[in-house]
């Protein structure tokens, strides 16, 4: 008023803006307040959703859209608050199902409200960075009702109940509970776990804990792990029916820890049905429920496999090492055989042929064929068996099978060449005595010793079967160009070439003169044939069939080895013959010749000779006697020479040495091959290096290793380093 | 009595400001459910035969008819063709009523392709100072640098966003980070701690925050230069800085928290933080760093391999002998896709380098400078610039053109001129557009390639 009186001139600025009605906003709002009311009352079939969208683009329009949303965000507020207290006031069952016919009506109205508003939520929200108006809905049910402290826990604790219920057996409503969890799930991954899954995995931690503690107090092993099992596919099931698919790993751990790991070494070593009974009984489907159940957990196999392994070497040690097993090394090796298929089939059955299992099967049997040094005799005499005797009837398929199993045994071995030289002996004693059954057989293990050793080994093998085939068409040829020789004697000579056959002190003996007279023949039409070769005979190899009649008239056709004949054939001129005699006449080595007179004189049914005086062994004062009153009810008489079919100690300390003797050209061609490569290199790795190439074939001695160096530096191959001793240097 | 027939369920009627339409649920089931019509058609409502259709059934809507029966065309057949009669303006505001905005812009211009590229129009600007550099936003509006301010526009053009300083410092360079922010990067103001680099908000131009540059424990001011960013991995942002002491080199932030995570620092004798040009290489994840005559010297390119600290890539022109027609490399990016980083020089020749091999030589294109020769403008010249769409186009601008370049061979297959405004200053492909500044008049303009063929 002062300023009019004082006549003063005010410049006012020129308001270019259109003023509304200033009423305007709140109207609007109340508008859109009166609707939002309407809609959760369910009663919102009066509205007008043209007038309700266009007021609220409007208030945006017009810059009221901070009054829009505050007004949203108080009025629902409000409503959720109603709701709260309607929920809380629901009793026992009906809280749940109160909840969750609340939240589904929420989000119908939720979704009818953003309806409205969407204009607000497009351009209003994003610019000023408001929660759009569908979380916002979210946010507010989070916080008004489930973490409302009158609900939160009461909620919580329901849900914990039922899902006790139904662990203890009971029939819940599984389908309101999806409704709720989803409801949790819906409100942000964040509320579920923090709300609910949190709590759930520490309730169902403690129920596993005590109730594994109560089964492991009363069940056995296999019926504590079936009802593990079981626990464990309820709570997969319990995940599929009504929690988040994010759950599952976590609940099943708790089952996994409090269930298997933290029992899992009681279970594994539990008396009378722990993991070693499964074995022992071949408890296929505990074992495979054992299996899986530990593969859940951290290092679950690994104690199963050390358990196995642990009782595999156990009982193998006590195979090979038991001298009761020792005496019958076919039933040896069908022992080993018959532990393999054992564990074979269990690891295919029950550990889905698990990789790290069929190694440490291997390792074991490795470990334990390898303690006793006869293994690879053992192996030997049981293909020597199965070769003469053991595959008839059989068909060609099992042979197969049988043949696989040894060469998987051979593979094992470390001392694979002892194996070999033994094999080459017994073929050769096979191939000469014509005992072997199938010519297939033989050829196709030699195609697997082929694959597994090289060609290096079988040829020499090889050249045996050549030997063989040979000789009949020389004693084919031979016996044509002598036609004159049809009566008397026959000879039968198998010419083996040297080197092939495995070689033996060769004890020539005085023949009789039938035969040398024939062997001379043989010799020159032989050496006629193949010239500036040599023939020496291995008298100790060979055998007879002699034709023999005794005191009564009865006529017998005997078997007898070479020396057998030449003694008998004594006794065609003699009516007593004292030991010296025999001696002198033979010239059989000692102990062949004690060998060959104890089985014609000493063996039951075989006693073609007497003795004086009467004993089981032969003496150097002893006198033979053709036994007249010997009688047999067969026709032909085999004469078997007393010989252990086992090696008798020296005979083994013999092949032994013969081993040692091949391998010294064998480890120092490593050692001139690894050193022409390196030229400089320290022991300790020349060592290892060496050991390792020849790993395949036997284990050398570092010893044996280091001497070959020294012969190989006194040869000139290597010489020592000048300033560092422990240095070789290759000498090209 | 007419028996309506089975189809007419589908049929819906509104009187849009006092006209009547006729449609189909169909048709507006086109908008989406997130739009106004959605609602219409849901259960909750229960609009379809309630109380607010009766009266003939029709539904009623106060708004514009024109703009109504425009938004149904629309919908009806994906065309947007808007009559002489109706803003643009007015047009967009009834689009947005109805939640059918991305609908509009999406029907408005078709598909980027350099060779079918055509004027649509120019906006001029108000700002005082020469234009530094203009960026495209991946929804098709810009933003244009003059000086010390930044003018951002969205897709519609018409209207312009608050603008942006960053403590009214001369402006570097832009970079958009998403459809909604931008960063810009600034000179340093002495001991002010002013200028360097920031992120802002489009709509409302807030300064969201800023990145900061930090050497032994101590925030240091310093001035921003070129800008890149990368998605793959980890949404990064890379800039060339000047600090006040040793810390020339390249900055690396996280592009959410504005957070630095990295910093390669320059080595003697090469140069990092003056670049005028930086490119993430997402397939060799290397960024490319190019700093180029007149700023420096020299020229020097490098390939940067943050993991390693390495720089497994470089070129340069130092001691170089100096050829009769003094090839000076201008611009360059690289085109991963083909393993070359491509070259241009004042002539707008174009050359290649091999990224395969390192410490190669320029191979120029034979091109002939003949077309240029005699045409160059009397005014200030604008060095030429390049770019590249994700097609394989190549772009160059010289004075008031830009050549299309495709293929293989990078053969020049269109040009694009509009005489007006003088020469290009800077260029920007986004959006589904290309952007042109100009020099002189403080105006740009934008170039739009039409909507599929009818037929």
């Amino acid at each position: 008023m002062s300023n009019q009186k004082k006549r003063n001139f005010q410049i006012e600025a020129f308001k270019h803006r259109v003023v509304v009605d200033p009423k305007y906003a709140d109207k609007t709002w109340k508008v859109l307040e009166h609707a939002i009311h309407e809609i959760y009352n369910h009663n919102a079939s009066g509205l007008s959703f043209e007038e309700l969208y266009r007021n609220a683009y409007n208030m945006v329009l017009h810059k009221f859209g901070e009054k829009l949303y505050s007004g949203l965000v108080s009025t629902m507020t409000s409503h959720l608050k109603e709701i709260s207290k309607a929920i809380e006031a629901a009793q026992g069952e009906s809280f749940l199902e109160e909840l969750n016919r609340k939240w589904n009506d929420h989000n119908k109205a939720l979704q009818m409200i953003r309806d409205i508003l969407m204009y607000m939520d497009r351009t209003y929200i994003p610019s000023n960075h408001k929660t759009p108006v569908h979380e916002l809905g979210l946010n507010l049910w989070r916080d008004n009702i489930v973490r409302s402290s009158k609900i939160q826990t009461r909620l919580l604790n329901t849900l914990l109940d039922l899902v006790h219920r139904e662990r203890t057996g009971e029939v819940i409503d599984r389908g309101l509970m999806r409704n709720i969890i989803k409801m949790l799930m819906d409100l942000g991954s964040a509320v579920y776990q923090e709300d609910f899954e949190k709590h759930f995995l520490e309730v169902s931690a403690e129920f596993y804990k005590v109730e594994s503690q109560k089964f492991i107090e009363c069940c056995d092993c296999g019926e504590y792990l079936k009802k593990a099992e079981k626990r464990l596919n309820e709570e997969i099931e319990r995940v599929t029916h009504y929690l988040d698919a994010k759950s599952e790993i976590k609940i099943t751990n708790v089952v996994e820890k409090e269930m298997i790991a933290n029992h899992m070494l009681r279970l594994v070593h539990m008396d009378n049905s722990g993991l070693v009974n499964m074995l022992l009984d071949d408890k296929y489907d505990d074992l495979g429920r054992m299996y899986n159940l530990c593969r859940r957990v951290p290092n679950g196999l690994l104690t199963i496999r050390e358990v196995m392994t642990s009782h595999l070497r156990e009982t193998g040690k006590q195979l090979v090492t038991d001298p009761e097993r020792l005496k019958d090394p076919v039933e040896f090796v069908q022992r080993l055989l018959d532990e393999k298929d054992k564990y074979d089939s269990i690891i295919n059955k029950a550990f889905i042929n698990d990789k790290t299992f069929q190694n440490a099967l291997t390792n074991s049997f490795e470990y334990f064929i390898n303690l006793n040094a006869r293994s690879p005799e053992f192996i030997s005499l049981f293909v020597d068996d199965k070769l003469r005797k053991g595959l008839k009837g059989v068909s060609e398929e099992d042979v197969e099978i049988i043949l696989d199993k040894v060469m998987m045994l051979f593979r094992y071995l470390q001392e694979k060449d002892v194996f070999e030289k033994y094999y080459k002996q017994h073929l050769a004693k096979r191939l000469l005595s014509g005992k072997t059954v199938s010519d297939d057989a033989e050829r196709s293990l030699i195609v697997k010793l082929k694959t597994e050793c090289g060609y290096q080994f079988t040829s020499k093998l090889e050249g045996m079967f050549t030997d063989m085939k040979t000789s009949q068409d020389t004693m084919q040829g031979f016996y044509a160009s002598h036609p004159e020789l049809g009566e008397g004697p026959t000879l039968v000579v198998q010419v083996l070439t040297t080197g092939s056959w495995p070689t033996q002190p060769s004890a020539t003996c005085n023949l009789p003169s039938e035969m040398s007279a024939l062997c001379e023949k043989f010799r020159s039409y032989y050496l006629g044939t193949h010239t500036g070769r040599r023939l020496s005979w291995q008298t100790n190899m060979g055998n007879a069939d002699m034709k023999a009649s005794f005191g009564k008239g009865q006529k017998h056709e005997l078997n007898v080895s070479t020396y057998q004949m030449c003694v008998l054939m004594l006794f065609n001129n003699a009516e007593r013959l004292s030991y010296k005699e025999i001696e002198q006449a033979t010239e059989i080595p000692a102990p062949e010749l004690k060998r060959c007179l104890q089985s014609m004189a000493c063996v039951k049914g075989k006693n073609v000779l007497r003795k004086e005086p009467m004993s089981k062994e032969i003496g150097e004062e002893d006198a033979f006697f053709v036994n007249d009153k010997f009688s047999s009810k067969f026709y032909k008489v085999k004469i078997g020479t007393v010989v252990a079919q086992k090696e008798s100690e020296p005979e083994k300390q013999e092949t032994r040495q013969r081993v040692e003797e091949d391998r010294k050209p064998q480890i120092e061609a490593a050692i001139v091959r690894i050193m022409k490569s390196r030229r400089v290199l320290d022991h300790n790795n020349l060592i290892s290096e060496v050991t390792k190439q020849l790993q395949q074939r036997f284990l050398p001695n570092p010893t044996e290793i280091k001497k070959r160096i020294e012969s190989l530096i006194e040869r000139d191959f290597l010489e020592r380093d000048n300033v560092d001793r422990k240095l070789y240097r290759y000498l090209a | 009595m007419i028996v309506a027939a089975p189809a007419a369920k589908d049929r819906v009627k509104f009187n849009v400001g006092g006209r009547i339409f006729e449609t189909t649920s169909t048709t507006l089931a086109n908008a989406g459910r997130d739009s106004f019509f959605g609602p219409l058609f849901d259960e909750n409502w229960d609009l379809k035969d309630s109380s607010q259709s009766v009266g003939g059934g029709e539904f009623f809507i106060d708004r514009n008819p024109d703009c109504f029966a425009v938004v149904l065309d629309l919908l009806r057949t994906g065309d947007l063709n808007i009559p002489p009669n109706i803003p643009e303006r007015l047009l967009y505001r009834e689009a947005s009523f109805y939640g059918v905005l991305d609908h509009v812009r999406s029907a408005k211009w078709g598909p980027f392709d350099g060779n079918r590229l055509r004027y649509s129009k120019s906006i001029s600007g108000t700002a005082p100072g020469d234009g530094t550099a203009i960026r495209a936003a991946p929804d098709g509006g810009c933003a244009v640098a003059h000086g010390s301010i930044v003018h951002v526009y969205d897709w519609m053009l018409s209207e312009e966003h608050p603008p942006l300083t960053l403590d009214h410092q001369r402006v570097n360079d832009v970079i958009w980070v998403d459809p909604e922010n931008l960063a810009v990067s600034a000179c340093e103001r002495l001991g002010r701690g002013d200028g360097g680099l920031g992120l802002f908000n489009k709509t409302s131009g807030r300064l969201r925050f800023k990145f900061q540059v930090t050497h032994d424990n101590q925030v240091k001011s310093f001035t921003a230069g070129a800008l890149a960013t990368a998605q793959n991995p980890n949404h990064r942002i890379f800039s060339s800085c000047k600090g006040r002491s040793n810390e020339y080199g390249i900055g690396v932030w996280d592009q959410f928290t504005g957070k630095q995570v990295d910093f390669f620092y320059e080595s003697p004798g090469w140069s990092l933080g003056d670049a005028d040009r930086l490119q993430w290489l997402e397939e060799r994840n290397c960024l490319l760093v190019a700093t180029l005559f007149p700023r420096k010297d020299n020229c020097y390119i490098s390939l940067l391999d943050f993991r390693t600290k390495d720089m497994v890539w470089s070129w340069s022109d130092v001691g170089a002998p100096m050829t009769v027609d003094e090839r000076r490399v201008r611009d360059g990016i690289a085109m991963e896709g083909n393993n070359a980083i491509c070259v241009v020089n004042e002539y707008e020749d174009l050359g290649f380098m091999d990224l395969r091999m390192n410490g190669g030589a320029i191979r120029w294109s034979s091109r002939s400078r003949l077309i240029m020769k005699g045409r160059m403008p009397d005014d200030e010249p604008c060095y030429p610039k390049l770019a590249l769409h994700d097609g394989g186009q190549l772009f160059s601008s010289m004075n008031d053109c830009i050549s299309v370049f495709c293929g293989p061979d990078m053969v020049m297959t269109s040009r694009l001129r509009r005489g007006y405004g003088g020469s290009i200053c800077d260029f920007s492909i986004g959006g589904d557009r290309l952007f042109a500044l100009h020099s002189e008049e403080n105006v740009f303009d934008v170039w739009e390639c039409p909507p599929p063929p009818v037929i």
